[in-house]
């Protein structure tokens, strides 16, 4: 279960003071598969960054399986990042100088699994997403389709508890999008972890579990 | 609007364009740093000499022993002149150097001359100048002090402060060991440092303190203009006696500072060695600062800015940081040039001449150059990459492996002109055999191959450890790919980190080298158990002797076996004075001085007929061989001498004559001794013998008495001196190389912060990400190093077999050790290391998200 309680972020603009959350509110079920919409600028990105502890809550809590990831430290919350959260980003963030399986054992590595296993589960899947004949090529010699992909993997490989998407299809083309999202949420569903989507395309978000609208900082359900 | 923007740019990135500065005004300040030091050194003696000299347009010398002052009594009596002109104007000089001291202070050398009041023409010293000196109103009543109270000298106002001395102040004056009582009877009050080493008495009180009764060092002579004068000149010429000449003064004031010009020419060429390192890092810090904004430079051009608008814009940005580069290099120069006087001057002292050096002199020649050097540098740095990116289409963003594939064929033809630049400087060194200029272009030619091969090297070795350890560890394989990736950072880095590291294996192997071959020297030539030399300033002075009586006292010592003799003189030649030392040696000493040319067995008995064996630095300054020979300046005129051999010599870079004692005496009428060697019988203990000398000589001649132990480390702790210049200017040039890393690597940080990001959303921690940064500019030190090894064995033997041969004529043994590559390692490491701690640092602290969002 991840529950956010009163999570408060603000951001000094000049002289401005910009509340992006203030005292935003929610609770999802493990395995749930969630949306948040919202605005351009309205928090979406701060509200994953501060769940997975890249950022820092100024006030409020985000509890995952009963344990308050606020309160730890930069290190403490950096491994419960490379343990249990899984990141897709819009604009893929591979890392250039690595081909594709490594791109995706890294994460694996940094969980301490290495040589031949972590070869072996990095290709299977990259199999799963389609990628099995890719995996010593290039990322920058890959379709915005397939670097989307190789995230994805990067983001599952290690099986994560729950997986963070920002804007994942936001920098894909429409039928691209709809290749890339199931491929998203099987694999996502298939290992049971929690999926938390930030998008601006209404209809994908409305085929997941529940929908939450970020607005003036709170969070609220929508449709029901 | 445009230039506001290029302005933010700089403001933004505060740390770089300090870093950039600091790089950029170290290596002026190293040049500036280095003129300061020699200019003031030769402007301190250039003030003496003209303190000294006055107004004389020229010199009658003699030889060892001076001239007989009955000549000057007789140029005086029966003047010169050509009829129509004024007759020529003489003074008589006697000078020497003594030792000043008191109970109350250090002792200080200084250079004593000695004038007459009534017939100065050179030192002002004329009866109202002493009176104004002395505090007197009255001229007469100082000409009285002056001429009668015993030990009457006046110095500088400032080096009596110096020395705790007041007007009426007794201290002693040490001549080759002997002391004798003065007074201070005034101080010149003088703000020029003319002065500064000078310690003036009355002719006659010189006379007898150096033991020079009768004797002149020179007569001044002030030639009038016009013909007339050259006239007189010519018949004061055919009037002078045998071993008599007659010399411009200011040539004999250069040839005093010619002695220092290979020393000045090596300082020199070393802080080049800075400059040249901080140029390739204004190069990288100029292109990265251009290559960061080529988007909002494309931006620029999107909207309509013109090529020559973006060329503009990027060439000011460079000049304005090389102007303020080269200022504050000045300010940083001026401060490490008044430290490096004090090194300057005491190897000046140790090898060359006295000179006190009092106040630090900026030639405006050396402003301009650091100007010049500081602006051109940083403009010639930023001219490729303003070029380039002004060239550019006006797209909104260069990609960024557009750029690295430029960087890595750059680095492809680089090793072109490596190869190029190496071949270059082999030639250079076969084609020119003497040229002291183009050794230092062969050097600089070779340490600026090794700068164009690093990149190369770094891209191949970081590829091969991408590949190799990458296949165990994505994470290795990021480390290394990302330095192979970003050549256009890395390469001039490392470049710049190889140079300094190959510059230090070269200095650091030289200066083993010749330290090996001079202790081995003096192993050989050191045969004595015991030696006592009369003590004071300059190696060749005649007032350096062993007075007779002490002598005879020493050798009654019980316990020594035999004894040799020299006597250290400077001597007169048609190619200016020249260092000779006349020796009377035991069979031992024949078989110590390794001859480099010539065979022994002839050369020895040859030497004992009257042949010279000369030194090799002196067979190299005037190209002299077997069978030549050699001319000098005899009491009975000049004489030429046959060349019997060549020896090995380190003690003097300007060459030394060696002739047989009863030689030296037949021709130059000087039976003095400077000082023994003592060999002892066997059984007897150096240190009882060395007791006894002392008790013999006590309270008669304070003489230099030493084992052959101390005597070696005496000799070894004056190398190490000189060389202490050379390792504060090597140590400057890798803290260039330093920052220009650090410089280097924050820009790389910047460029890098994303990925590093994204492996820290993914589970990267704060340490893990500084690591990663240390490795990677530890490897990058460990490249430097491989590609520094051979280079800097090169420099090596250019160092030892070209410069110091070509600058000083000495040959020197190679020596290898394994501690000089251990110190390059540990320099190129630690330097790396250091320089990643602030990026590793920063990194770490760096926000993730933040660094994300930036793309």
């Amino acid at each position: 279960m991840l529950i956010l309680k009163q999570l408060c972020r603000s951001f000094h603009e000049g002289g401005r003071v910009h509340r992006v959350l203030d005292h935003a509110d929610a609770r999802i079920e493990k395995g749930a598969a969630v949306a948040v919409v919202g605005r351009s600028g309205s928090g979406k990105s701060t509200l994953l960054n501060v769940i997975s502890g890249i950022d820092q809550a100024d006030d409020g809590t985000v509890e995952y399986d009963g344990r308050d990831i606020t309160a730890l430290l930069e290190p403490a919350r950096t491994l419960f990042r490379r343990q249990h959260v899984g990141f897709v980003y819009q604009f893929f963030n591979l890392i250039p100088t690595l081909d594709v399986e490594e791109n995706v054992r890294l994460a694996l590595e940094l969980n301490g699994v290495r040589g031949a296993e972590a070869r072996r589960r990095s290709a299977a899947l990259l199999g799963e997403v389609g990628l099995g004949d890719r995996l010593h090529s290039a990322v920058d010699q890959l379709s915005g389709g397939e670097q989307q992909r190789v995230a994805i993997a990067r983001a599952l490989v290690h099986e994560p508890a729950l997986v963070l998407a920002d804007e994942p299809t936001g920098n894909l083309d429409e039928e691209t999008a709809r290749q890339v999202f199931p491929v998203l949420v099987s694999l996502t569903r298939e290992r049971g972890a929690t999926l938390l989507m930030v998008t601006h395309d209404s209809a994908l978000a409305g085929s997941l579990d529940r929908v939450l609208e970020l607005r003036d900082g709170r969070l609220k359900p929508v449709g029901g | 609007m445009l230039w506001a923007a290029s302005l933010r740019h700089l403001l933004r990135h505060p740390a770089q364009l300090a870093l950039a500065l600091i790089g950029l005004s170290l290596g002026v300040a190293t040049i500036i740093a280095v003129d300061i030091a020699t200019a003031s050194s030769q402007r301190a003696f250039e003030l003496s000499m003209d303190a000294v000299n006055g107004s004389a347009t020229h010199q009658i010398v003699g030889g060892p022993e001076g001239i007989d002052e009955r000549l000057y009594v007789e140029l005086r009596t029966h003047p010169v002149a050509s009829g129509s002109g004024a007759p020529l104007e003489l003074t008589p000089i006697v000078e020497g150097y003594v030792t000043v001291g008191s109970s109350a202070m250090a002792d200080r050398e200084m250079q004593l001359v000695g004038v007459d009041p009534l017939a100065g023409l050179g030192v002002a010293t004329s009866p109202a100048d002493l009176g104004r000196w002395a505090g007197h109103q009255n001229r007469i009543g100082a000409l009285r002090k002056w001429l009668t109270e015993r030990g009457s000298v006046v110095m500088a106002a400032g080096t009596a402060r110096q020395l705790g001395l007041e007007t009426g102040s007794r201290f002693r004056v040490g001549v080759g060991g002997v002391d004798y009582p003065a007074v201070l009877i005034g101080q010149i009050a003088q703000e020029s440092a003319a002065y500064d080493a000078l310690l003036l008495t009355d002719i006659a009180q010189a006379q007898e303190w150096l033991g020079r009764v009768g004797r002149l060092s020179r007569i001044d002579v002030r030639m009038p203009k016009g013909p007339e004068g050259e006239a007189e000149l010519a018949l004061l010429r055919q009037r002078l006696p045998p071993g008599v000449g007659l010399h411009e003064a200011q040539g004999r004031t250069r040839e005093s500072l010619d002695m220092t010009g290979a020393f000045t020419t090596n300082l020199k060429a070393m802080s080049l060695l800075a400059l040249l390192v901080s140029t390739l890092l204004i190069y990288g810090a100029v292109s990265f600062a251009v290559v960061q904004r080529r988007r909002v430079i494309g931006i620029l051009r999107a909207l309509g800015a013109t090529r020559a608008e973006v060329l503009l814009i990027v060439l000011a940005e460079a000049a304005v940081l090389g102007v303020v580069g080269a200022g504050l290099g000045l300010g940083l120069g001026l401060l490490i040039g008044r430290e490096l006087i004090v090194l300057v001057s005491r190897t000046i002292n140790d090898l060359y001449f006295v000179v006190a050096v009092s106040e630090a002199v900026l030639p405006v020649s050396s402003v301009v150059k650091a100007l010049l050097g500081g602006f051109g540098t940083a403009l010639a740095a930023a001219l490729l990459p303003a070029l380039e990116v002004a060239g550019s289409a006006p797209q909104l963003s260069l990609r960024r492996s557009v750029l690295e594939a430029r960087a890595v064929n750059l680095a492809r033809r680089l090793i072109v002109v490596s190869a190029v630049l190496a071949a270059g400087a082999g030639i250079v060194v076969m084609v020119s055999t003497r040229s002291l200029f183009a050794g230092f272009a062969a050097l600089f030619m070779l340490l600026l191959s090794v700068a164009a091969i690093t990149p190369a090297v770094l891209r191949g070795l970081a590829r091969a450890a991408a590949h190799f350890v990458g296949r165990a560890s994505p994470i290795a394989r990021l480390a290394f790919g990302d330095i192979a990736a970003s050549l256009s950072r890395t390469g001039v880095a490392v470049a710049a980190l190889g140079m300094a590291v190959a510059a230090m294996i070269g200095v650091s192997i030289m200066v083993e080298s010749f330290r090996e071959s001079l202790r081995d020297w003096l192993g050989h030539t050191m045969r004595a158990d015991v030696y006592v030399t009369a003590p004071g300033p300059g190696a060749d002075r005649p007032e350096r002797r062993i007075e007779p009586g002490v002598m005879q006292a020493l050798l009654a010592i019980p316990g020594i076996a035999s004894h040799s003799e020299s006597r250290q003189v400077e001597v007169e030649s048609p190619s200016g004075p020249l260092a000779m030392s006349a020796l009377r040696l035991t069979r031992v000493g024949y078989s110590a001085l390794q001859l480099a040319a010539g065979d022994a067995a002839r050369a020895w008995p040859a030497f004992e007929r009257g042949a010279v064996i000369v030194s090799e630095p002196l067979a190299w300054r005037l190209q002299l061989g077997l069978g030549k020979e050699l001319t000098l300046s005899t009491a009975s005129g000049l004489r030429r001498f046959p060349i019997a051999g060549i020896y090995r010599e380190y003690g003097n870079d300007r060459g030394n004559v060696l002739i047989s004692l009863e030689q030296y005496r037949r021709y130059w009428h000087d039976d003095q001794v400077t000082a023994m060697g003592l060999y002892l019988a066997p059984g007897v203990e150096a240190a009882t013998v060395i007791a006894g000398l002392r008790t013999a000589a006590h309270g008669r001649q304070a003489l230099l008495i030493r084992s052959n132990a101390d005597i070696r480390a005496i000799s070894m702790s004056i190398f190490e001196r000189t060389f202490v210049i050379t390792r504060v200017l090597y140590w400057l040039a890798a803290g260039v190389a330093a920052v220009g890393l650090i410089s280097s690597l924050l820009a790389w940080e910047l460029e890098r912060s994303h990925e590093i990001a994204i492996v820290r959303s993914i589970g990267l921690t704060p340490v893990g990400a500084g690591l990663l940064i240390e490795a990677q500019t530890g490897f990058m030190g460990l490249v430097a190093l491989v590609a520094a090894i051979p280079a800097g064995l090169l420099t090596a033997v250019v160092l030892t077999d070209v410069i110091n041969r070509r600058a000083f004529g000495w040959r020197i043994d190679l020596h290898l050790t394994v501690a000089q590559f251990t110190n390059a390692l540990l320099l190129a490491l630690v330097a790396a290391l250091a320089a990643g701690v602030y990026p590793a640092w920063r990194t770490a602290r760096a926000s993730i998200a933040g660094d994300i969002r930036e793309e």
